[in-house]
C-alpha cells in the first residue's frame, strides 16, 4: 500500500495525460515540464526521460543512489534530517524544508548552483556561490532523494538551437523582469530577500529555476510551454549574459543612477579642465 | 620691473601706440598658431558637413553624435585658441563713463512729465474696456483647446473593466487557462478573452492569477467562493500609480509593486502591508466551468488602479 502511495504521482503521469488537479506540483498542460509530453521514454514501467524537441528532462541515473545517500548524510542531513523530510522551521520561512517529492531538478538546482550546503543556515536567503559539490555529486544527491519518492520535474536539457530569441525577450519582459530587472541583474525584494543576477548561470539551471521556483521565485510550470521556456533560456544565455552595449560600457546595467554618476564625474571634470584652459592667462 | 611684468600691467587703449607689446598677439609664433587654428577649422568644417551628410543618409545615432559633437568641439577649440593666442594680449583697462545723466537732462525730463501729464495722458475708458473684452474672450476661448486637449471624458470607463460574468481567462497569446494548468506557487498574467491584444485590455484588464493552494481558498470574509482550487486573481494595476504588480514572492505570499515597493498580502485579499499603495488590489471572483476552464463570476466589485477625482 505504501509503495502504491509513493508511486502515486508517477503512475498518474505515466498512465494518463489528465493529471490530478489536487496534486500541488502537477499540470495538465502538455509539454510544460511534466511527462504530458511528446517524448516519454519508459524502462520497467518507470519514466526515465520525457520532453519534446525543445527541452528533454532526464531522471538522474539510479546507479548514483548509493553515492548520493553518502553525500546527503555528509552534507545535508544535519539540517534536512536523515530521511530528507526536514525539521521544524523554527519560525524561519522555508528553513530546513522537507525535500521528499520535490523532484530531481529542485535538488540539483540548489546543490549545483552552490546555494546548498548553505554557508549560513540561519540566513534569510542562501546566495549563489562557488559550488561545494561537483555537478555529478549534485545529480547523485538528486538521484537518492528521488529514490525516496519519485517525482518531477527531472533534470532538464534545453536544445537552444531551435529557440527564438525575440519571443524569449518578450517573455522575459512579461515574466522575469519585474524581479530580476530588465537587464537581468537582480534586485532587492521584500523582507531582506533579493532576486539574484542571471549573468553567470548555465542554461540547464535557468530551466531548473523556471520549472521549480526556488525560494521566493514562483514556479512556472503550466503557464509556460517547453518551447517558451527554451526561448526564454536562449534569451538569458545570449542577450542577458552577453549584452550588446551600444555605449561601450554597461556599468552593471544599473540604469540612470550609474550613468548619471559617470557623466557627472567624467563630463563635468572634462568641462572644468576646458574652462581652466579658456580662462588661463597666456 | 622686468619687461615681461611690464607687459602684464593693464593699460588704457587710449593713446596706445601700434607697436605697443599689449597690442601684439600672445603667441610667440603667430604664423604657426594660425596654421594650427586653420587646421582645426578645416577639420571642424569637414565634421560638421559630415554630420549633414550622415543626417541625410540616416546614419546610426553614434555617427550623428560623433560628427556633430566632434565638429562643434573642434570649431570651439579653434575659436578659443584664436581668442587666446592671436588677439592682442592685453590686458586693457577702460574707465567707466558716468552712469547718471547730467543735471540739466534730469530737470528737463521732470518738467516734461509735469507739463504734459495733465493734458496728454488721459483715461480712455472705452479703449480699456475693449482691450479687457478682447483679453477676456481670449481667456474663455483658450480654455476650450485646453480642456479639449485633455482627451474625451472618461465617463464610466474608469469604473469598469472588460471582465464580465463568464469571461474566460486567457494568457497573452489568447490561450484559455484550465484549472489543471498551474502548479501551486505559480503565477501568470491573464486577460478576459478577446482583450489580450488591446491597449485597454493590457492597461486595465490585466490580472494576476496565482495558485496559492490546491483547494478552495478564502482571502476575506464574504469571498468564500472566489478562489476555487486555490486560484486567486487580483488586478495587476497598482492602486498607487498604476504600475503592473507582477512581482510575486511565493514563500512570503507577497505581491510587490516594482515601482515603489508596495507590498500586498496575497492570502489576505491583497491588503497593502507596506509602501505607498492606499487600497488593496481588487480581487476578481472566479469559478471553474464544467470543461475545467477558469472564468470570471463577475467584473471587479470596485474600480481598479489608482484613485481618481470621481471615485470619491
Amino acid at each position: 500500500m505504501a509503495g502504491v502511495l509513493a508511486l502515486g504521482p508517477l503512475a498518474l503521469f505515466a498512465t494518463s495525460a489528465q493529471a490530478n488537479p489536487l496534486n500541488p506540483t502537477a499540470t495538465t498542460r502538455k509539454n510544460s515540464g511534466t511527462p504530458n509530453s511528446n517524448i516519454v521514454v519508459k524502462k520497467n514501467g518507470t519514466v526515465i526521460k520525457y520532453g519534446d524537441k525543445y527541452i528533454t528532462y532526464s531522471a538522474p541515473s539510479s546507479k548514483l543512489d548509493a553515492l548520493g545517500q553518502a553525500l546527503f548524510m555528509e552534507n545535508c542531513a544535519s539540517c534536512h534530517g536523515t530521511l530528507a523530510n526536514g525539521v521544524p522551521a523554527n519560525g524561519v520561512v522555508g528553513a530546513y524544508p522537507d525535500l521528499v517529492g520535490l523532484g530531481p531538478a529542485t535538488i540539483d538546482f540548489w546543490v549545483a548552483s552552490g546555494r546548498m550546503p548553505a554557508k549560513d543556515t540561519t540566513a534569510v536567503e542562501a546566495p549563489r556561490r562557488q559550488a561545494a559539490l561537483s555537478p555529478q555529486q549534485a545529480e547523485a544527491i538528486a538521484a537518492w532523494v528521488n529514490s525516496l519518492q519519485p517525482s518531477f520535474p527531472y533534470i532538464p536539457d534545453p536544445h537552444l538551437k531551435n529557440a527564438n530569441v525575440s519571443d524569449g525577450a518578450a517573455l522575459f519582459a512579461l515574466n522575469c523582469a519585474a524581479c530580476h530587472t530588465i537587464e537581468g541583474d537582480g534586485d532587492a525584494l521584500a523582507m531582506s530577500t533579493f532576486s539574484p543576477s542571471l549573468r553567470n548561470i548555465p542554461a540547464y539551471q535557468v530551466v531548473e529555476a523556471i520549472r521549480t521556483g526556488p525560494a521566493n521565485m514562483p514556479r512556472f510550470t503550466g503557464n509556460l510551454s517547453d518551447k517558451q521556456v527554451n526561448d526564454l533560456t536562449k534569451y538569458v544565455t545570449t542577450e542577458i549574459q552577453h549584452p550588446n552595449n551600444p555605449g561601450g560600457f554597461g556599468l552593471g546595467g544599473l540604469g540612470p543612477v550609474a550613468e548619471g554618476f559617470v557623466a557627472l564625474l567624467l563630463g563635468v571634470g572634462f568641462l572644468v579642465l576646458i574652462c581652466y584652459w579658456i580662462g588661463e592667462r597666456t | 620691473m622686468s619687461e615681461q611684468d611690464e607687459h602684464r600691467t593693464p593699460v588704457s587703449l587710449n593713446g596706445l601706440s601700434a607697436d605697443d607689446p599689449h597690442l601684439q598677439p600672445a603667441a610667440k609664433n603667430p604664423a604657426t598658431v594660425e596654421v594650427v587654428i586653420s587646421i582645426t577649422f578645416v577639420l571642424g568644417t569637414i565634421l560638421v558637413a559630415g554630420f549633414g551628410a550622415a543626417y541625410w543618409v540616416n546614419a546610426k545615432p553614434w555617427i550623428l553624435g560623433a560628427t556633430m559633437g566632434g565638429g562643434l568641439f573642434i570649431l570651439g577649440v579653434g575659436l578659443v585658441a584664436w581668442g587666446k593666442y592671436l588677439m592682442p594680449r592685453g590686458p586693457f583697462v577702460e574707465d567707466r563713463h558716468e552712469f547718471a545723466n547730467s543735471q540739466a537732462d534730469r530737470d528737463a525730463f521732470a518738467a516734461a512729465i509735469v507739463e504734459r501729464g495733465g493734458s496728454v495722458v488721459k483715461r480712455r475708458k472705452m479703449l480699456a474696456g475693449l482691450l479687457g473684452g478682447g483679453l477676456g474672450i481670449f481667456g474663455v476661448v483658450a480654455m476650450f483647446p485646453l480642456l479639449r486637449s485633455l482627451g474625451p471624458l472618461p465617463k464610466g470607463t474608469l469604473f469598469h473593466t472588460d471582465w464580465r460574468k463568464g469571461s474566460y481567462a486567457v494568457d497573452q497569446t489568447g490561450r484559455r487557462v484550465s484549472a489543471g494548468d498551474l502548479a501551486v506557487g505559480s503565477i501568470m498574467t491573464v486577460f478576459p478573452e478577446g482583450t489580450q491584444n488591446s491597449d485597454r485590455g493590457q492597461a486595465v484588464d490585466q490580472t494576476v492569477l496565482i495558485r496559492v493552494s490546491n483547494q478552495r481558498f478564502t482571502t476575506q470574509k464574504g469571498r468564500e467562493t472566489w478562489a476555487p482550487l486555490g486560484y486567486v486573481a487580483y488586478s495587476k494595476v497598482c492602486t498607487h500609480l498604476g504600475c503592473p504588480v507582477g512581482l510575486y514572492e511565493q514563500q512570503l505570499q507577497l505581491l510587490v509593486c516594482p515601482c515603489h515597493q508596495s507590498m500586498f498580502n496575497v492570502t489576505n485579499g491583497a491588503v497593502p502591508q507596506f509602501g505607498p499603495a492606499p487600497r488593496p488590489l481588487p480581487q476578481l471572483p472566479l469559478y471553474i466551468d464544467s470543461d475545467g476552464y477558469i472564468r470570471a463570476q463577475a467584473d471587479y466589485n470596485q474600480p481598479v488602479g489608482p484613485g481618481f477625482w470621481e471615485r470619491g
